[in-house]
């Protein structure tokens, strides 16, 4: 379905998706309950045309909130998101919305629930294509639907089959051409290789490349997987604690990681074919989110913390091709002289070894 | 090194179901000695964790052992009764479960949990369960006070430190874990994993863990075993493995992973996917996937070879394949090595030299 009228034209300058203060709360517990889970907060995140970006955080960082605030699966709490320079959230009539998610549709982490048993495989894809493309007729739809199949590496012929009996990774493309039957021109890919088999991974990874190289559609992958990350993105986002932490090209990020946070994640990355970075002492506690102070949310487990860190929320700020929010490293990078490597505060932390932090420590009250 | 610490002896299983045997496992024979660290890696539905199971004699129905033993410190478990058994658990070999983060008792506080494992081998003092209780909950690095603390009140990665402190109270000389970490993120996996391992090395217990992270087996453990369709597909020490895999299934997930560091390389995987164990190929098991397939592949059913101390399930490292494989344009490296191993195999002496360098050789080319 084209775009119609002319606001939705893109201005020459403007990427594919843009996101301004983008933020999601969660309200926990009862009605009176004060506590207020920060999942996402002020997250500026661009796409471009033809373009795979990698959304990578663990678990509790808020990847996947914002596939969902993407998907328009969830309401943002703040800010916006503009799809080729409209906002999303302007999006009202039928006609829009139908548009846009034939646009941006998503393709969710888990292909052993994401298909009705009682339909054959090629349901999926024919009701996405009697949906959003209306001006085919049939005989157009059943081409389409094999044309789709064949872009994500599966023979025509999986169409007359049940879900049950295809194979996670033949499920996961399926996923991927119902997806591609509609036209996209971004797709949400949230963990679509996370429950899939080592020797299938690689396989639909590639198919994730092909769509962008052949079929020219972006790609926001989520994903905790670091190496994954690297072997399709063009972009890396990493994410902490809802907040975007650093990001820029894949490989200026992971050769150059600037913020402790990315270091750490690196570092944590068992490699058989390299050399070990060095082992880090941190016991992988998870952030807490639910109403954080200001101040930046890595501080608890970072080695380089000083006193700033507690006051100041870090904005990320460019630094070379990429972007960091971190006071020490940005400090660091204006070459601004005096500044302790370590705060006499954050190794005193450190030295009570692997026992919490207080931070941490703190049983959810 | 005298006795393994556990033997297990061509241990067969199979699911009894309604449309007929499944057989999970044929024929697994391993060893583990004291205090080492054995990997078995493979994919889902390959038998690893029913492996595991029937090591630990917890097999349930529709699971058997239809044949086989699981020689333990000298003595077969198969065929142990309950109250047997009961008593060797815990105390003599204990079992860290997969997601073991929600094996914790929701309702009874973590010391209560230890409390009860302790009293069910017979410790009657207060106050050495609570000594002890502390001391291990501090060996796996979470503060005592903890021991009052309630499952939920704790992160996963506490939870699953938790679980291995449990699995320590009585200091066995076996630990069993089913993917311990595979729920957590990659710096609380890393972080538990060199505890575990430091932990192993310090009280002298021997592992014997399941995965499917190949980066996590290559990091942690002394011996790899790569399971493929319910069988052995290749077995030897970590580094053996990892720079000089045998196995064309076992090369195929060596370059099914990207790697974080070092220069980027193209991925293949791995086509098709794990055969129907009720209906499993004939003759080699992986001979629908694999890249060297031979034309007697499907109809010989391969043994498991030893071969540079690496045991190989492989028709590719048996003499008589070897000579058969010459015929065909040698393409791999695989192909190449054969091709040296049949050429030298008139000079019987030779042999392992040609192999070697040919393989060194298919080594340097997987390196770009």
């Amino acid at each position: 379905m084209s775009p119609p009228g002319d606001a939705r034209a893109p201005s020459p300058q403007e990427p594919l998706l843009r996101t301004e203060g983008l933020t999601r709360h969660f309200a926990l517990g009862g009605l009176f309950s004060r506590k207020v889970l920060h999942a996402v907060d002020d997250l500026d995140l661009t796409i471009g045309e033809r373009e795979i970006v990698a959304l990578v955080g663990e678990s509790g960082s808020g990847k996947s909130t914002v596939a969902r605030l993407l998907a328009r699966l969830y309401k943002p709490t703040r800010g916006e998101i503009y799809y080729r320079g409209r906002s999303v959230a302007g999006l009202r009539s039928r006609k829009d919305l139908l548009w846009y998610r034939g646009e941006v549709p998503i393709v969710l982490q888990d292909p052993f629930s994401a298909f009705h048993p009682v339909f054959r495989i090629s349901h999926g894809i024919m009701r996405n294509l009697a949906l959003h493309r209306p001006e085919l007729d049939r005989e157009a739809r059943r081409r389409e639907a094999e044309r789709v199949c064949e872009a994500v590496g599966l023979s025509p012929r999986m169409l007359t089959r049940f879900s049950y009996e295809m194979s996670g990774g033949e499920r996961q493309r399926i996923g991927f051409a119902q997806a591609l039957a509609v036209r996209p021109k971004l797709i949400l890919a949230d963990e679509p290789v996370s429950m899939l088999d080592v020797s299938i991974r690689a396989g639909v990874l590639n198919m994730m490349a092909s769509l962008r190289d052949r079929e020219g559609v972006s790609l926001l992958y989520i994903t905790h997987d670091l190496a994954s990350a690297r072997y399709v993105a063009d972009r890396i986002v990493v994410m902490y604690a809802g907040h975007e932490v650093e990001s820029g090209p894949t490989e200026t990020v992971l050769s150059e990681p600037k913020h402790p946070y990315t270091q750490l994640l690196l570092s944590a990355v068992a490699d058989p074919r390299e050399k070990d970075a060095e082992l880090s002492a941190d016991t992988g506690e998870p952030p807490r989110v639910v109403n954080p102070s200001e101040g930046c949310r890595f501080r608890a487990r970072c080695p380089l913390a000083i006193e700033t860190c507690a006051r100041v929320t870090p904005r990320p700020e460019p630094i070379g091709a990429s972007r960091v929010a971190c006071h020490v490293a940005l400090a660091r990078a204006r070459g601004e002289e005096g500044l302790p490597s370590e705060a006499p505060g954050a190794s005193a932390s450190r030295g009570t070894g692997s026992s919490p932090t207080p931070d941490t420590a703190t049983v959810t009250e | 090194m005298t006795e393994p610490l556990l033997d297990v002896r061509d241990l067969s299983v199979d699911y009894l179901t309604e449309a007929g045997d499944v057989h999970v496992l044929s024929g697994v024979s391993f060893a583990v000695a004291e205090r080492e660290f054995v990997g078995i890696v493979g994919e889902s539905g390959c038998g690893k964790s029913t492996l595991l199971f029937a090591v630990a004699q917890l097999l349930s129905p529709p699971g058997e052992i239809v044949s086989g033993e699981v020689v333990f410190r000298g003595g077969d478990m198969v065929g142990l009764r309950g109250g047997e058994l009961r008593h060797m658990r815990w105390r003599d070999y204990s079992m860290v479960m997969q997601s073991a983060m929600n094996a914790l008792n929701p309702m009874n506080s973590i010391g209560a949990q230890f409390a009860d494992a302790m009293e069910a081998h017979g410790e009657r003092s207060r106050e050495r369960i609570r000594a002890r209780s502390r001391e291990v909950l501090e060996l796996v690095g979470i503060d005592a006070v903890h021991l009052g603390s309630y499952p939920h009140q704790l992160s996963g990665g506490m939870r699953q430190r938790a679980m291995i402190a449990m699995a320590l109270l009585f200091t066995p000389q076996l630990v069993i874990m089913d993917e311990p970490t595979s729920a957590l993120d990659v710096v609380a996996q890393q972080s538990l994993m060199t505890k575990i391992r430091e932990l192993q090395r310090r009280l002298g217990f021997a592992v014997l863990f399941v995965t499917h992270d190949m980066s996590v087996v290559s990091r942690y453990s002394d011996r790899v075993i790569v399971m493929y369709a319910g069988q052995i597909a290749e077995a030897a020490a970590t580094e053996t493995i990892f720079e000089r895999p045998l196995h064309p299934y076992t090369r195929g997930l060596m370059n099914a992973f990207p790697s974080v560091r070092g220069p980027r390389r193209e991925m293949a995987g791995i086509p098709g996917a794990p055969p129907d164990l009720a209906h499993p190929p004939g003759g080699c098991r992986f001979h629908p996937r694999c890249p060297e397939v031979m034309d007697i592949c499907p109809t010989r059913e391969p043994a498991l070879y030893e071969r540079d101390g690496a045991r190989v399930r492989c028709l590719l490292y048996e003499e008589r394949a070897a000579v058969g494989a010459r015929a065909e344009a040698p393409r791999s490296g695989a192909a190449q090595a054969d091709a040296a191993q049949a050429d030298a195999a008139q000079a019987d002496v030779t042999v392992d030299a040609a192999v070697d360098a040919a393989q060194a050789d298919a080594a340097q080319e997987a390196r770009p």
